[in-house]
């Protein structure tokens, strides 16, 4: 090897360009604004359909739930379980099917590393789309819920901010679940098998405690009950200290998803 | 602009490419001829940054392969077998996003993505979906996205197969255009005739082995002859025919039905003593030379 080829090899600091992960964040914006109307009617019609039904239809049968000793209207109650359980479902789709349709049906992801986008980039990429589809829904529902009547406290706010960790976490598990899945039916199985439960059982339409004994713990584990209770506290304005663990819960997981999905990725796409 | 020493790439215990060596000159069109399997895929990729070098020595544009893929992918513009366009999104903004991919700038981009569109004869298609261009179309619109970026190098891998003749001949101009242009290009085929076209220099690989190096020209000179001899035997007669022909001493293969027969030092061969065949003359081509070092045909799957 020659001198100059010498000086340019890696000289071991870390190569990360943050235009990368915009390129690809970019890409997505774009395919989102050609298709804008339809997408958005899908953002904003079905959380609204699923909140006004759950709430004002179901609500009225179910009468107050009590938390933390306060007994709250179920309306109150369910409100921000479904604006975090739809921020999920949004990263989680873009990031499974949406991915997946990019990796293997339309090889798009053979084209971006074609560029000089590398793995660790595009997956940030793909994971920060999922992230803002999930803060789009989030700003979506919760307006439509404050406006309702159903956000208590100014806190509320700050659920924008938990629907965009909730939109990381399950963006970087959609990204592991494409990555590794043989073929569409596989993730299929993820929205039935993960999907489905983590949405109804994560505290979102009933509290924890009037699960069995056996099933509470589970249901504590589960990655959505963490973001889910911390809207709830935002949305009633009652903030306690036990949701610190809560945070730090939802902070980890929202980024230990993506490395592992980087490495899978590699593993399937870099032969 | 390229070199490679020894390089090899391994699947698992299968070795796709048996450690190669070449060199590819500034400016210069460079082919990689050979059948399905041959190792051309797997060469370009690892020369893309996009698959791990086993071992051996590549550099590509002074930048050393096997340790910095990210940094070729600045200076290349990549063709892949797979075309990978977007279907959702616009004919133009498959260039424009490509652009961003690479960093540039929103401006930058768009203009880029007009330029090459202009080029690639394909302006009037900029506002329709990927979906709806014909298959030509949609090659010629890989090969522009791969120079948005003005890259100094471009590999393309089999860039016309499975076009039809009408389509071929338009991406052969626009590639001789381009080539013209001082861009160095590294193409893989299987088609002779492509690479008889467009290529100053090629290799000629079966089997993750190089067999082959040179203009055309001379390979053809020097593998083949000028001319070589096509010997269709009449009813029956072929097993007599194979035995006058190694009789001969000239070098022969087989094919179907009919024996090429290769002549001496440039020389058509002389095969007025052979009977009981039809005999005819054309000039050689890259085809006669891939039959001369395999004994089959390049386009045997
Ligand atoms: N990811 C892979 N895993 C295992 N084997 C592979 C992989 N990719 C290629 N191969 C094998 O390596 C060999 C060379 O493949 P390669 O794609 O480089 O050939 P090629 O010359 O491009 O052929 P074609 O004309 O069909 O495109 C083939 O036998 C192929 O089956
Ligand atoms: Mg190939």
């Amino acid at each position: 090897m020659n001198e100059s080829l010498a000086k340019r090899r890696d000289t071991g600091r870390i190569d990360f360009r943050v235009r990368g992960v915009a390129g690809v964040w970019l890409r997505h914006y774009t395919a989102f604004k050609a298709g804008w109307l339809i997408e958005m009617t899908g953002i904003l019609l079905e959380p609204i359909f699923i909140l006004a039904a759950v709430a004002f239809g179901i609500g009225k049968l179910v009468g107050d739930v009590e938390i933390r000793d306060n007994g709250v209207e179920y309306a109150v109650f369910v409100a921000p379980g479904i604006v975090v359980g739809n921020a999920m479902w949004h990263s989680l789709f873009e990031c499974s099917w949406g991915a997946f349709r990019r990796l293997q049906t339309n090889r798009i992801y053979d084209s971006i590393l074609a560029a000089p986008v590398s793995m660790r980039e595009l997956a940030l990429g793909e994971i920060s789309w999922g992230a803002t589809r999930a803060l789009m829904t989030t700003a979506a529902v919760l307006a439509f819920a404050t406006i309702t009547g159903l956000v208590e406290s100014p806190w509320g706010i700050g659920i924008l901010g938990i629907g965009l960790l909730t939109g990381f976490m399950f963006g970087g598990f959609g990204l592991i679940a494409a990555a590794i899945a043989p073929s569409t039916h596989m993730l299929t199985l993820v929205f039935t098998m993960v999907g489905t439960p983590l949405f109804f059982f994560s505290g979102t339409f009933f509290p924890i405690s009037t699960l069995p004994n056996w099933a509470q713990p589970i249901a504590w584990a589960l990655p959505l009950t963490h973001p889910v209770r911390i809207a709830r506290a935002l949305a009633t304005g009652d903030l306690y200290l036990g949701l610190l663990w809560s945070m730090l819960y939802l902070i980890v997981a929202a980024f230990v998803f993506y490395p592992i999905a980087t490495r899978l990725l590699r593993r399937r796409l870099l032969v | 602009m390229v070199r490679a020493a020894g390089l090899v790439k391994k699947f698992g215990d299968f070795t796709a490419v048996e450690g190669i060596s070449f060199e590819v000159r500034r400016g210069e069109t460079f082919g990689m001829l050979g059948p399905n399997g041959a190792g051309k895929t797997s060469t370009l990729r690892m020369m893309s940054g996009l698959s791990p070098v086993t071992s051996g020595e590549l550099g590509i544009d002074g930048i050393d392969a096997t340790a910095n893929p990210r940094s070729i992918r600045d200076v290349i513009g990549v063709v892949s077998q797979h075309d990978g366009l977007d279907p959702d999104i616009s004919v133009r903004d498959n260039l424009t996003v490509y652009g961003f991919y690479f960093g540039l700038d929103r401006d930058t981009a768009r203009r880029r993505a007009d330029e090459v569109l202009d080029f690639f004869d394909l302006k009037t298609r900029g506002g329709d979906s990927v979906d709806d261009l014909s298959g030509g179309m949609r090659r010629r619109l890989t090969i522009a996205r791969a120079f948005v970026s003005r890259p100094r190098l471009v590999i393309l891998d089999e860039p016309t197969t499975g076009l039809d003749p009408g389509s071929r001949n338009r991406v052969w101009e626009q590639l001789a255009v381009l080539k013209n242009s001082g861009v160095t290009v590294v193409m893989s085929t299987h088609y002779m005739e492509e690479a008889a076209i467009l290529c100053d220099r090629l290799v000629i690989m079966d089997e993750g082995r190089i067999l082959g190096a040179g203009t055309p020209d001379e390979l053809i000179q020097e593998l083949a002859g000028a001319e070589v001899a096509q010997v269709r035997p009449e009813e029956g007669q072929r097993d007599s025919v194979q035995r006058q022909l190694q009789e001969s001493g000239y070098e022969t293969a087989e094919l179907g039905a009919i024996f090429t027969v290769r002549g001496l030092n440039g020389d058509r061969a002389d095969l007025s003593k052979v009977s009981g065949a039809r005999i005819s003359y054309r000039a050689a081509n890259l085809e006669d030379v891939f039959l001369m070092l395999t004994g089959r045909d390049l386009r045997d799957e």
